[in-house]
Parts: structure tokens; C-alpha cells; sequence
């Protein structure tokens, strides 16, 4: 069974009197261990595609599976847990919350699973050791680069073991030197943890990295390629 | 559960911390509602005890006659107390001593010192009913009252200011251009007599008052008195005493068997009544005051916590990205809300003591007695507003959606 599967997924948005079709229709399946980047210009339904498939929002229609799990049938409040559990976010704008520490932000998720504190400072610094961020500790994120403060959040996502990491533009805040970092280090995830990475991004260099490459246009899905 | 509840509470000091300046703001409120409840209930359970303490000094077997002040329109010729009542009084088996009672205010000099002072004319007795004790040398004497001796006992803080360090025995001051002779000091008792403290006042011959001082008496009758201390022997049969004396007084005020008495005769019952009942008074004036203090704080509170839920917004977005449940966002408030407020619970308890022992240190008519409840409870309302005013926001921040709260700019 693959990891994620999505069969027919509607999404329509009604902004005043105007209905909007972010989504029309978009079936996808993505195998364990894969890196997909998704690309498409804005207003292609990419992000919306990204928020269901992170279980952020829900689609009006259609079917999503992650995991074994029937995310369309399970009540959005319930969803948290499958968020804690499933998935690790990576976001354009790295999202750390501010005057807490590094090491205290890579604990947030386990506060929300209710590991023992022991434990969760155990963890963060050896997620923050696989990110080569073990010296930076304890600074605050105003104290770090953005590249650092993206690899912060890229610990983050990897503390709860979640298989699935969703990085929506994760290098868009970035220059190119940090940029390659990141992206190098998503490429070591997923070839050396065998973490499913799904990439938003609307740089064809930075789609590069991906193994397969998802387009969008008109909130449907115009290709999918995967690389020789 | 405690291990979340501690990082929930750290992140909630951490954000209290973050706005410095707005979380003490938004306290004060409640600072000022608790350090008031702490201190003015300190204030009242104070003066409860000091007047039971007062009470408890001029014993409980004491009884007052006197002249009603406000007198009913259908006794048409009230008759005055005077000594007629207190000799028949004296005669009573359940009375232990009865001493008549006038007093006004003085001028008194001695040497270039002159003040005023509180003077009380009265006889022997005074001494057998108030547990007042000499210090220095003597009670004045039944035959100086009979001989209108022109002779005072003062009372110990009188002394002190008329005659600052020198002995008082056997000076002369001047009351009223008369010349009397000190003839004792008392020792210092507190607080002395309804009316009347003896360590501020002086104690005269009431032949001598009434017959040789012209100006201050408030009573144009020679024989008039303000009204009679009356002790009896025994606390237990008090109400019988009452009745023989109260049927003694109508007898020589020759008060026919259906008429109203002219007189009113009080036991320490009808003041601990009214002390009761100011007391009361005075309990509901805290409370309100308690209350109102701390709806307002509780009303800043939860401004400034929808401040923060609506700048936090992205936050919240993030918590929830990563796994924080609905509940989580909302214990997560609430317990922030709680925190601020019980800092400022805690702050207002600090003030609150501080400020009683100023005033208990610094005032002797304001006592100040510290309650140990009335720390807690001030602090559980605090605690309690935090909870109450802190929801809404909380539940507020709870119903975002996570993809509204991450769009949030």
C-alpha cells in the first residue's frame, strides 16, 4: 500500500459570491522513500494540495489516505495527533517560535505527545546532531542564520520519527550557498533515513533534487515525471 | 500530565516575561484588588480583636445608667440620675460598687505647660469598677470627696505630657482656674473606658467637680450626673441585678408601675451588638470593594490575553502544525491567563502584608491583625479571576483552524 494516496480530491473555496476551484480532481500516489517536489505557478493548487495532504485542511471531496489512515473521514480536531505522528513541516519562513531556545523548539512536538522531559532533551539534541546544528543549542533563533534557523526546523520535523517530511519552499528565504545546504540535507534524509520528502517549490534548480517532479496547472495535475 | 503542565507553565512565564512592561500593566488590577482585600481584612479582624480585648478589660460585669438620648415624647418629665440613684444602687445585694460619672474637657496648666485634657468627676467607687491601678501615689479618699478636696489622679499619659520626666505626686495643676493637687498616677492600661481613656484623662471628687467648676459641665442641675458605672458581683445573675436595679431607679424616680422607664440601663451585650454589626458592615464594604478590584483586573486581563491570542496568532498556527490539539491551545492560555494573574495575586499578598505591618507598626488606633486565610483566599480569587476571564480568549484561540492560523500576517 503506498504511503500517501489520494484519489479524486475536489477542493472549492467560496471567497464572497465566487466559487473558487482550487482543486479539481487530483489522484496521486506516493510510494515509502521518495522525494517529490511540487511544482506549479501560484494559483495552481499547489499550496492547497500541500495543506490536505499535511492535514492542515480537509478536501471538499475525494479521498485521502494516509499511512492506513482515512484522513477525509476523520474529524479535523482528531488530526493533530496524525500531524505529531505522521508528518514533520518545513516551512518558506522557518516558523520557529521566537525567544525560545533552539534545543526548545526542536521539543515542541514531543510536549504535544507527552514524552517525558527527560527524554525530549535526549532527542532534540540528537535530531539537532543530525542537522549539524549540535553547537547551536541553545541559541535563539534571532541569534542564527536563516539557513541555520531552517535546519532548526528541520530537526523539528525529524524528532518524532514521522515518516513524511512537507517542505513548503523551504529555500525561499534563502541565498544559494545556504540553499544547496538545505537541500543537501533533505537529500541525506531521505537517501540515509529513508524519510518520504514532499518539496513545494517553483525553482526548477531546487526541483532538481527531487526524484520525481509533480506539476500543477488550473488545480489539476499536468505532469508527473519521475527522473532517470 | 504534570511533565506538560510544567512546559506549558514555563512557556506561559516566558511569554508573561516577553511583554514585561503590558503583563505588570495588565496586573496591577489585580495587585491592587488583593493587596486591598489582605490589608483591610487584616484592618477588621484587627479592630474585632482589639475590641473584644477591650471589652475583656472593663470586664463583662459592667453596667451602665444613664439618661436615654434620645427620649421618648411620652415621658413628659424625665427625671435625671443623680446620687439619689447611685446610694440606692449601692444598697443592692448583686452590686459591687456603683460611682457616678461626669466628664468634660479641660484645660489644665501647670507651669508654662498647658493642654487640654479629658476630666472625669466621680467618687471612690470608680476605683472598685474599673480595673484601673495606681502606679504612683494614691487613690483619692472618701473623705476628700465628702470635703469637695481639691485633689485629681492623673492618668499615665497625662502625666507624661503635663509633667514630662518630674513626679506629678504632690504638684499642683490648674483645671479651670482651680487649683488641684495631684494626689496619684495611674499605671498605663490601653485603652481605657467607653468615652473616656484614663491614660489620657484625670480623675476628680464629682463634689468638687459639681460644686467648685462653673464652666464645662453639660448639666445646670447640681446633682445631675452624665450616668452611673455600675459593677456587679456576679456575671451570671447580671439579667436579675438588671431588673433589681432598673426597679430601684424607677423607685426613687417615683415612675408610675405602667409608665416607660427614663432611664436606660446598657450592659456590654448591646456594644459588642453594635460592634458586630459595624464590623458586618464593614466586612460587605471590603467585599465589594474586593470584588469590584478584581472584575477589573479580571476585564484586563482578558484584553490584553485577546492582545496576545490575536498577535500570537502564527504561533498558534505553528503549535498546531506540529501536534498541539485544540485543548492544548486552549490549557495553553488559560494557563497563561492564570499565571498573570496570580503573579499578580502573588504581588498583591507581598504588598498586602507589607502594607499591614506599616500600618500595624505605625498607627495604635488602626490595629492590623495579619489572617492567614485571608492571604489564601485573596490569592484563590485571584487565581480564580484568571480562570474565569482567561477562558474566553483561550477558547478563542482554540477554535482557529491551523491552516487560517498559519496564513495569519
Amino acid at each position: 500500500m503506498s504511503l500517501i494516496e489520494t484519489t479524486n480530491l475536489y477542493k472549492t473555496y467560496v471567497v464572497g459570491d465566487v466559487e473558487v476551484h482550487a482543486l479539481q480532481g487530483v489522484s496521486i500516489s506516493i510510494e515509502r522513500g521518495e522525494f517529490v517536489a511540487v511544482m506549479g505557478p501560484s494559483g495552481s493548487g499547489k499550496s492547497t494540495f500541500m495543506n490536505i495532504l499535511g492535514c492542515l485542511d480537509k478536501p471538499t471531496q475525494g479521498k485521502y489516505i494516509l499511512d492506513g489512515i482515512d484522513v477525509t473521514a476523520t474529524d479535523l480536531s482528531k488530526l493533530a495527533g496524525v500531524r505529531n505522528r505522521k508528518i514533520g513541516f518545513v516551512f518558506q519562513g522557518f516558523n520557529l517560535i521566537s525567544r525560545t531556545t533552539a534545543v526548545e523548539n526542536v521539543e515542541l512536538p514531543m510536549v504535544y505527545n507527552h514524552t517525558p522531559s527527560h527524554l525530549r532533551r535526549e532527542k532534540a539534541l540528537e535530531a539537532l546532531k543530525a542537522v549539524g546544528l549540535e553547537q547551536r543549542a541553545f541559541h535563539m533563533p534571532n541569534q542564527l542564520s536563516g539557513g541555520q534557523q531552517q535546519r532548526v526546523a528541520i530537526a523539528r520535523s525529524l524528532v518524532c520519527d514521522a515518516p513524511i517530511i512537507f517542505a513548503d519552499e523551504p529555500t525561499g528565504n534563502l541565498d544559494t550557498k545556504m540553499s544547496i545546504e538545505v537541500m543537501d540535507l533533505f537529500t541525506r534524509l531521505n537517501k540515509e533515513m529513508g524519510k518520504t520528502i514532499i518539496l513545494i517549490t517553483h525553482e526548477p534548480d531546487i526541483a532538481q533534487y527531487a526524484g520525481r517532479l509533480i506539476t500543477f496547472r488550473d488545480g489539476q495535475k499536468v505532469s508527473d515525471e519521475v527522473k532517470k | 500530565m504534570i511533565d506538560t503542565l510544567l512546559s506549558v507553565f514555563r512557556i506561559s512565564v516566558k511569554a508573561i516575561f516577553a511583554n514585561k512592561m503590558r503583563s505588570a500593566l495588565t496586573s496591577l488590577g489585580i495587585v491592587i484588588g488583593v493587596a486591598a482585600v489582605i490589608t483591610m481584612l487584616a484592618v477588621g479582624s484587627g479592630t474585632q480583636q482589639s475590641m473584644s480585648e477591650r471589652f475583656s478589660r472593663f470586664g463583662t460585669n459592667i453596667l451602665y445608667l444613664r439618661q436615654p438620648w434620645d427620649l421618648d415624647e411620652s415621658i413628659s418629665s424625665p427625671k435625671d440620675v443623680t446620687m439619689d440613684d447611685v446610694r440606692a444602687i449601692r444598697r443592692l445585694p448583686g452590686v459591687e460598687a456603683a460611682a457616678p460619672y461626669i466628664s468634660s474637657g479641660f484645660e489644665v496648666k501647670y507651669g508654662y505647660t498647658s493642654t487640654s485634657i479629658d476630666v472625669l468627676a466621680t467618687d471612690t467607687d470608680i476605683f472598685k469598677t474599673y480595673d484601673w491601678e495606681i502606679e504612683k501615689g494614691r487613690e483619692f479618699t472618701e473623705r476628700e470627696v465628702d470635703d469637695y478636696a481639691q485633689v485629681a489622679v492623673l492618668g499615665a499619659t497625662a502625666a507624661q505630657t503635663i509633667f514630662n520626666d518630674v513626679d506629678a505626686v504632690g504638684k499642683t495643676v490648674i483645671f479651670d482656674n482651680i487649683p488641684f493637687k495631684v494626689v496619684g498616677v495611674m499605671k498605663k492600661n490601653g485603652q481605657g473606658g467607653m468615652g473616656f481613656d484614663m491614660d489620657e484623662g484625670t480623675l476628680i471628687p464629682y463634689t468638687t467637680g459639681k460644686v467648685k467648676m462653673n464652666t464645662g459641665w453639660n448639666k445646670s442641675d447640681r446633682r445631675a450626673l452624665d450616668r452611673v458605672i455600675i459593677r456587679v458581683k456576679d456575671f451570671n445573675t447580671i439579667e436579675e441585678t438588671k431588673e433589681e436595679i432598673a426597679n430601684t431607679v424607677r423607685n426613687t424616680h417615683k415612675i408610675h408601675p405602667l409608665a416607660e422607664d427614663d432611664f436606660q440601663l446598657d450592659d456590654f451585650a448591646s456594644f459588642v451588638e453594635e460592634a458586630k454589626a459595624a464590623s458586618k458592615t464593614m466586612g460587605i464594604l471590603l467585599g465589594v470593594i474586593g470584588a469590584v478590584s478584581l472584575l477589573v483586573g479580571g476585564i484586563g486581563v482578558m484584553n490584553i490575553m485577546l492582545v496576545s491570542v490575536t498577535e500570537r496568532t502564527r504561533e498558534i498556527g505553528i503549535r498546531m502544525a506540529i501536534g498541539a490539539t485544540s485543548a492544548d491551545i486552549r490549557l495553553q492560555f488559560l494557563v497563561e491567563a492564570v499565571t498573570l494573574s496570580c503573579f499578580g495575586g502573588l504581588i498583591g499578598v507581598l504588598i498586602g502584608i507589607v502594607a499591614t505591618l506599616v500600618v500595624a507598626a505605625n498607627s495604635t488606633s488602626i490595629p492590623a491583625q495579619l489572617s492567614i486565610p485571608s492571604i489564601f483566599i485573596a490569592f484563590g480569587f485571584s487565581a480564580a479571576t484568571g480562570i474565569f476571564f482567561g477562558y474566553y480568549p483561550a477558547y478563542k484561540a482554540s477554535k482557529l483552524t491551523p491552516i487560517d492560523a498559519l496564513r495569519y500576517e
